[in-house]
């Protein structure tokens, strides 16, 4: 009988397993390596643009070339997306023109896509909960409808918005054409359909129990509502928010329709507008508010990434 | 504190399934009653009902006094312990317990007086400032008790309670439970598909099946005098034994037979239940308790009123031994013996249909029986129980 060897190991096994464990590079490299090798391409593929950017813009240059001096070629020209110089003069023109008021433009996205982003997360979680909660008649055509509208691209309506909001301005000018608050409207209906859905998904995962607890001790749809589900669906709301306000801060078609003049507009159409006439392109400007664009979401991001994480796989796994 | 008044309630979902039928129930003040049943006999529903949560079909429910059908569950003034206790995870435990009270707007200082005081009596002090996440089964379990008991309703509902408890904190947390509720004398209802706290806690128990009342009494009525041949086998445990006998004129008086023995029916039992006599020549389904059976060699000077078996299975616990033994018979099986079985976990189903029956008997530890020996078992014929083969009801009077 030779049992004993599994009943008491010697000490240093622990070790001698460690050892053995330690596999030859080529293993290693068809098990596990060349998972590296993907996410390194990855990143450089996703880092290009954003460096080219940041090293155009700080480059005080105008065109497109002129983060790069033209004795650089070839693969030397890689080298350029480090920025060889550190001017910040595209900046300072950006931010003190008149001719592109940059200021107004970022005030015009944070204003819409922050509003839209509340808009989308308060509406959307009313009727998240009542598709969840309650059980009415229209209930399962809502949803389906809910599911059928979303599928459409809200782009696809830009005719009909534009004569909408043209008519609009003759009534109440400020939810008009060409004015932000239309604009904002516009914005929540598109938002409403996926959000609803993300968040019933997650809402379902929250027991009945609950609700039903609470409501024994005294509280009412509200008070479940505020002091439950919003709290208990923290993630889910986090990443609605976070998902509506990206999406609007970035939107262009829909706001270059609704909001054309440059001089009061988004930021993303402002942008836009600095190269889109063939003669006169700002690729120097465009790059320096890119990067100024940027930085918002970049902040929202690092605020929010814990939750996001947790509310994307949950509202993938169970929505 | 306040009685309960169930007055034929019904409960017809949407699609047709009725859940519960015309239920009459009354629960004095301060009394402690269970609701038992398998599952899915409308316990839960029934307790629903009561806390507001489920609409009452027809009927009427009131609450001191009070129709309340259509009253919501906060306006009850009931509390409710669920079976996944609910508990509000993102509160503390005192949050959990002082939350019913803040939204009905007690001043601050008296909800910490209740919260302290229950906290006290459920031993949650050091937890107070806890998330639910960070106690244990138990601990959860106490806290959905603190909840309630603070609130001071007039009624406690629990439904299933702890049902989710491995099996040695159950009994531990049985115990409290009836000890806090019997302190705070205040009327609860108590849903469980298990007996043995159906038997332990109530006062009375009302046994369900298919959402149809079956008994409604004292836990030793219901063990001792069962309505049917499903509350003889649901109540106790192990269940009941059953056999088909056949009821023989024997002289004056009647006898059993079954499985090759022939026991005499005393006197004492036809002039308790007359009705016995016009069962003469037909079949009757006979229950014998585990505990109304003795090894017959330990008794020698009783004779008669025995059955010879096989053992297939002892087990000593100490202060008596299980014997599962066999004899040739026929087994009693209706939709109730099935439904019961089904609900322990369907593994006597299939026993004793070609082996003769399987009966269940708990000796005195003296008895030397062991596992494949041919035995005699003594039967207290003054105790057994008489079913109606075709309508499974019990025969009385």
């Amino acid at each position: 009988m030779t049992v004993t060897t599994e009943a008491a190991p010697p000490r240093h096994s622990a070790d001698e397993k460690l050892k053995a464990e330690r596999m030859p590079f080529g293993r290693w490299m068809r098990l596990v390596g060349w998972r590296h090798v993907v996410a390194v391409i990855m990143v450089a593929w996703a880092l290009f643009p954003a460096l080219y950017i940041i090293s155009l813009s700080l480059s005080g240059g105008n065109t497109l070339t002129s983060a790069c001096p033209p004795d650089r070629s070839g693969l030397a020209a890689l080298s350029c997306l480090v920025p060889n110089k550190i001017d910040f003069s595209n900046y300072s023109t950006l931010l003190s023109s008149d001719q592109y008021p940059f200021v107004t433009w970022m005030k015009n996205s944070l204003i819409l896509a922050t509003g839209s982003a509340t808009g989308a997360l308060l509406m959307g979680a009313a009727a998240a909960y009542a598709f969840s909660r309650m059980r009415f008649t229209g209930r399962r055509m809502g949803m389906l409808s809910l599911m059928l509208v979303q599928m459409f691209p809200a782009v696809l309506a830009i005719t009909a918005v534009y004569l909408l909001l043209t008519r609009i301005l003759d009534v109440f000018p400020a939810f008009g054409l060409g004015h932000i608050w239309g604009t904002l409207l516009i914005y929540l209906g598109t938002a409403l359909g996926v959000n609803t859905f993300l968040m019933k998904g997650y809402f379902d995962t929250i027991p009945v129990d609950l609700d039903e607890s609470a409501r024994i001790d005294g509280a009412g749809h509200a008070r479940i509502f505020f002091d439950l589900i919003m709290r208990l669906a923290l993630p889910i709301l986090v990443v609605v928010f976070f998902v509506s306000f990206q999406s609007t801060f970035n939107e262009l078609p829909i706001a270059s329709v609704t909001l054309s003049d440059s001089q009061n507009t988004t930021t993303a159409v402002g942008l836009a507008s600095l190269v889109s006439n063939p003669l006169i392109q700002e690729w120097g400007l465009m790059a320096a508010g890119g990067v100024m664009m940027a930085v918002p979401l970049f902040t929202l991001f690092l605020f929010t990434q814990k939750s996001l994480v947790t509310g994307l796989t949950a509202g993938a796994v169970k929505g | 504190m306040a009685t309960v008044e169930l007055d034929k309630i019904n409960k017809l979902y949407d699609n047709g399934f009725h859940a519960v039928h015309d239920l009459s129930i009354n629960v004095d003040d301060g009394e402690f009653l269970v609701l038992v049943g398998p599952s899915g006999c409308g316990k839960s529903t029934a307790l629903r009902m009561v806390a507001g949560l489920e609409d009452i079909s027809t009927g009427e429910l009131r609450i001191g006094g009070k129709r309340v059908n259509d009253v919501d569950p906060q306006g009850r003034d009931i509390a409710m312990v669920f079976q996944s206790y609910a508990l509000y995870p993102h509160m503390s435990v005192a949050d959990n317990m002082a939350y019913g009270l803040k939204l009905r707007h007690m001043p601050k200082d008296k909800i910490n007086e209740r919260v302290t005081k229950a906290a006290d009596m459920l031993e949650l002090t050091a937890l107070l400032d806890r998330k639910p996440a960070q106690l244990s089964g138990g601990q959860r379990q106490r806290v959905a008790m603190g909840r309630s008991i603070v609130r001071e309703p007039q009624v406690f509902l629990m439904d299933e309670p702890l049902s989710n408890l491995d099996a040695k904190l159950r009994v531990q947390m049985r115990a409290e439970i009836s000890a806090v509720v019997r302190s705070l004398n205040t009327t609860t209802l108590y849903v469980t598909h298990d007996q043995t706290e159906a038997m332990t806690m109530g006062d009375r128990m009302a046994v369900l099946k298919a959402g149809i009342l079956q008994q409604l009494g004292s836990p030793g009525e219901c063990y001792d005098t069962p309505n049917n041949i499903f509350v003889a086998q649901f109540v106790g445990s192990p269940p009941m034994n059953l056999v088909t006998a056949k009821i023989n004129q024997a002289g004056e008086g009647l006898e059993l037979e079954f499985g090759g023995s022939k026991l005499a029916i005393p006197a004492s039992v036809l002039a308790d239940r007359p009705a016995l006599k016009s069962y003469a020549g037909r079949t009757v389904a006979l229950g014998v308790r585990s505990e109304d059976m003795e090894d017959a060699s330990l008794r020698r000077n009783e004779t008669g009123s025995t059955i010879k078996g096989t053992v297939n299975l002892t087990e000593a616990l100490g202060s008596e031994i299980i014997v599962h033994f066999t004899f040739p018979g026929q087994a009693v099986v209706t939709a109730d013996t099935k439904l019961v079985a089904e609900d322990a976990g369907g593994e006597e189903l299939h026993v004793g249909v070609d082996k003769g029956v399987r009966w269940v008997a708990s000796f005195a530890p003296r008895s030397r029986v062991r596992m494949g020996d041919d035995i005699e078992i003594l039967v207290d014929v003054e105790r057994v129980h008489y079913f109606d083969a075709e309508t499974s009801e019990a025969i009385r009077g």
